[in-house]
């Protein structure tokens, strides 16, 4: 049986128990000798069936600001057994999918964490999860053998949390804990040791939340104990916490206690129940945010080690070209955190799509330089040659240079041309974008955090003056997304009718 | 541009040149993917000259239309505004605004046609079609042709080839008074529908022009005409054209399509199936194409094509991982997309090594078999090779004919 990698987090700054800190990930797969690294905080990347959306695998290896992906597995239950756990060969999921081990962590959920869609009750040994052939029921001894065929890096246990009609009863919570401890306990009887993630059940209950948190460090005896042999409690096979937002956002929302935009005030004591037992050396990862405000909050006020990038992706999806920095670098009038490229004023606009950041070739900017594929693409050091289409055959100079040869930064105006053509390019190229924008955001947080810790609040205080915190911008991405797509379908209902016609001449003809 | 052909088949027309342009050297024949809209979809700049591809196409009719020749003089033309680097043609916008625009009347001055944008009577003559042509800025431009679909008969048909040649002579004109022949060149298009006497007339009138174009193309087929009539009118033409010129067959992209036109002696084809068919889930190989959305790939770890170079295949993508993402996540169109590609440039660059080794119908014969190998010889490809002195039988007696188009489709086996 092999052994999944070893997983470390350390914590490289003297920290508070709630408060900015910086860490490591240090994954070490069986018979290698390097690490694996990831500095924290820092994102998790997230994907739709097995994929980062719109990213071909050439785009998502050149993206550094991918590394932690996450794999929701929901989507694999349309086959039994799922194909991935039948891909022969060593690291099978990242082989599946596309992933080099050498570059990326690869954790699995069963669950889409962002979908919040109403589910049918789970029972009381499965939960209920999603997929395009509808409603499964995934059992906790299932997920265990999925896990021990595909080998992720990282695992969430699978967690009883209700996607019903909130609010939930006391007796639901009640339940909802149990047998997400119960569920814990099944993954942590693997044949091989697992890296195992928990999510903090208990709702927006805090008596239920402190209640899931003692239960993990409960020393268990009799048949429980000898399940889970060596560990004594459930918490020390545990290697992080997990926080996901939309359950917590929608309990919230029906108990009409906040907006949905400043429900982070709200969740911070929900998070902060479940943490205060628990060991402050573990990791802890959040799912759901939705604008670095926010995740700025989170750092301060709880001490986030990893959040999901989802946001900063699904802004690619309707046209948003991400532009903020962290710690803000110059001030000014409010902006927002990103261009909605539909918008006709940058129709002739030749620039980069971001203020903040510069293309490698760009001219008349001192901003750091985007790395991503549409800010500095790089000239491909190699070409697939087909035949009789050689250097030589062509009569060109072979490439001299050694390094890395950069072209022109993709304009602004380009990419609003493709959004209004429906290219897909267009979103491609701006995932890698925001990715990297977000990454070098972190990387910001990181560099204050250990450099100048104690401007902490005051920068990101700047940061929540100099950038709209209400994310107008993707609600106006939105509505335009939606117009263009709308006026896409008329056009081609119209095409529709006009082909239906000329059939309906020809054959009366 | 300098052309010059640098082998050539001792069996069949095929031949091997050299065409290089402002932005290098392209060899031919070769095949042209479609950037409708200065994008291949759903791919990059840099991804397609990783590919390898040295030349693409853009349509002008939907560049002018968006982003607009504003927007692409201000940003120094299509490939700086696409950040292509490589070679570009653009067609004249004239079959497409027929094809597309509701509308269009043909007048001695040009194609009359609503704007999409006002419904205004908008006129495209010869002449704007050059300008708008040289704002683009491709290395290859085409003369705007009075297009008629390959299945009208009539006068209309004479009309056309006969009006597309006064055309041609206005192009000229226009492309000469622009001073733009030294960065761009300009090809006739040879009209005449699937009359021979007619296609012959248009290639007498366009060779007596010779000095005024770059290269040639064959218009008006691929239209849904009988494949043995398509054959012998491509086969015509290039027969004539003149040896000194590249010739270029429009809206051609099945592989058998594209190895018979090269053994005809065509040098270039430019079509958006393969692009299209992927993002149908349909990846083309050397064994005929797979529909990657059919249930029998879900468990098939095999890749699409061992030896197939691509991104897709040389990083081991499964069928299985396909099925599982085609039709439902762009990336499963971007995976078929750099594979199909690839498989166009493959087929062409092939039979450039082919031809250069002396081994171009072994080549043929041993594609066909393994292409169409059960399901049969498309009866229109074995008699337009056998034109050529290839018989696609030899050493295959037993070798079944199948009459009709013989496009290979992978949608019997349900799903
Ligand atoms: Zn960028
Ligand atoms: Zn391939």
């Amino acid at each position: 049986m092999t052994q999944p990698a070893s997983f470390t987090f350390s914590l490289t700054s003297p920290t508070a128990r709630y408060g900015p800190r910086l860490g490591k990930i240090a994954l070490r797969r069986p018979g290698s000798t390097v690490d694996l690294q990831i500095p924290t905080p820092g994102l998790l990347t997230a994907t739709s069936r097995g994929v980062v959306p719109h990213l071909s695998r050439d785009h998502h290896r050149l993206t550094d600001a991918i590394r932690w992906v996450n794999i929701p597995f929901e989507t694999f239950l349309e086959h039994n057994p799922p194909v991935p756990t039948l891909q022969p060969g060593q690291n099978p999921l990242h082989t599946f999918l596309g992933f080099p081990p050498g570059k990326h962590l690869l954790s699995i959920s069963a669950r889409d964490p962002y979908d919040g869609r109403e589910m049918p009750p789970n029972g009381k040994s499965h939960v209920s999860v999603y997929c395009l052939r509808g409603v499964r029921k995934l059992s906790p001894t299932d997920w265990s053998s999925y896990v021990l065929s595909c080998q992720p890096d990282v695992v969430f246990a699978l967690s009883d949390i209700p996607f019903t009609d909130p609010p939930y009863s006391q007796k639901r919570l009640t339940k909802s804990i149990e047998r997400s401890a119960t569920w814990l306990s099944t993954i942590l009887r693997s044949e091989t040791r697992q890296n195992v993630f928990v999510q903090m059940a208990g709702g927006t209950c805090l008596p239920a939340r402190k209640a899931f948190s003692d239960s993990l460090l409960e020393r268990l005896d009799g048949p429980e104990a000898d399940a889970i042999k060596p560990l004594t409690t459930l918490d020390e096979g545990v290697r992080g916490y997990t926080f996901d937002l939309v359950p917590l956002r929608q309990c919230l929302e029906t108990q009409a206690k906040t907006s949905h935009t400043l429900s982070h005030h709200e969740i911070v004591p929900l998070i902060k129940t479940s943490l205060d037992p628990l060991s402050e050396q573990k990791i802890r990862l959040i799912n759901s945010t939705e604008s670095p405000h926010e995740i700025l909050h989170y750092i301060s006020h709880v001490g986030i080690d990893i959040f999901d990038a989802r946001w900063a992706q699904r802004a690619a999806d309707i046209g948003v070209a991400l532009d903020f920095a962290f710690p803000v670098r110059s001030t000014g009038a409010q902006k927002d955190i990103g261009h909605c490229l539909y918008d006709t004023q940058y129709t002739l606009d030749f620039s980069p799509l971001a203020d903040s950041f510069r293309g490698a070739l760009s001219q008349g900017s001192t901003s750091p330089i985007c790395p991503c594929a549409a800010c500095s693409p790089v000239v491909p050091a190699t070409r697939i040659y087909h035949g009789a289409d050689t250097p030589v055959v062509l009569g060109e100079e072979p490439r001299k240079e050694a390094g890395t040869i950069y072209r022109p930064h993709v304009s602004r105006a380009y990419i609003h041309h493709l959004l209004h053509t429906h290219e897909m390019s267009a979103h491609a190229l701006l995932v890698m974008h925001n990715l990297a924008v977000l990454d070098a955001f972190f990387a910001g947080v990181r560099k204050l955090i250990s450099d100048a810790p104690e401007r902490w609040e005051a920068e990101v205080l700047k940061f929540s003056e100099e950038y709209d915190e209400s994310v107008t911008v993707f609600h106006q991405a939105r509505a335009s997304w939606r117009e263009v797509e709308l006026a896409r379908g008329k056009g081609r209902l119209a095409r529709e009718k006009e082909k239906k016609d000329a059939e309906g001449l020809a054959t009366a003809a | 541009m300098q052309f010059e052909v640098i082998a050539r088949c001792h069996t069949t027309r095929a031949r091997v040149s050299r065409m290089t342009l402002a932005h290098g050297t392209t060899v031919l024949p070769t095949f042209m993917p479609v950037a409708t809209q200065a994008a291949i979809k759903g791919l990059t700049s840099q991804q397609m000259e990783s590919l390898g591809v040295t030349l693409i196409l853009n349509n002008t009719y939907h560049l002018n239309l968006r982003p607009g020749l504003k927007v692409l003089a201000e940003a120094g033309g299509a490939h700086k505004f696409q950040g292509w680097d490589r070679n570009l043609l653009t067609d004249s916008g004239g079959f497409q605004l027929v094809s597309l625009s509701k509308f269009t009347t043909i007048t001695e001055e040009g194609a009359l046609f609503a704007s999409p944008f006002t419904g205004e009577p908008t006129m495209l003559t010869p002449e704007e079609s050059i300008s708008i042509q040289h704002t683009i800025g491709a290395d290859i431009i085409m003369q705007l042709d009075d297009v008629v679909s390959s299945l009208t008969t009539g006068t209309r048909v004479e009309e056309a080839m006969k009006r597309s040649v006064r055309w041609l002579d206005r192009c000229i004109v226009q492309h000469k008074k622009a001073g733009r022949q030294d960065t761009q060149n300009l090809f006739a298009i040879v009209q005449g529908g699937l009359d021979p006497n007619l296609r012959d007339q248009c290639l007498d009138a366009m060779i007596e022009r010779q000095d005024g174009v770059a290269g040639y193309a064959i218009g008006g087929l691929s239209g849904g005409e009988e494949k043995d009539i398509f054959w012998r009118i491509i086969k015509q033409c290039a027969d004539k054209l003149p040896e000194e010129r590249p010739r270029y067959s429009m809206g051609i992209g099945f592989a058998e399509d594209l190895l018979v036109c090269v053994a005809l002696g065509v040098d270039m084809a430019d079509c958006v199936f393969p692009t299209r068919t992927a993002r149908f889930g349909v990846a083309l190989t050397h064994d005929g194409p797979l529909n990657l959305k059919l249930s029998k790939h879900a468990r098939d770890f095999r890749t699409l094509d061992e030896k197939c170079p691509c991104p897709t295949c040389s990083d081991k993508t499964s069928r299985a991982m396909l099925h599982h993402i085609v039709t439902h996540e762009t990336s499963g169109a971007h995976a078929l997309t750099l594979h199909n590609v690839i498989f166009q440039a493959q087929v062409m660059g092939q039979a450039r090594e082919a031809i250069i080794a002396g081994t171009f119908p072994e080549y043929l014969r041993s594609f066909f078999a393994r292409y169409f190998g059960e399901s049969g010889y498309p009866e229109w490809c074995v008699n337009a090779l056998r034109s050529v002195g290839v018989d696609l039988l030899e050493g295959d007696p037993d070798g079944k004919i199948i009459p009709g188009s013989g496009v290979r489709w992978d949608y019997a086996q349900g799903s």
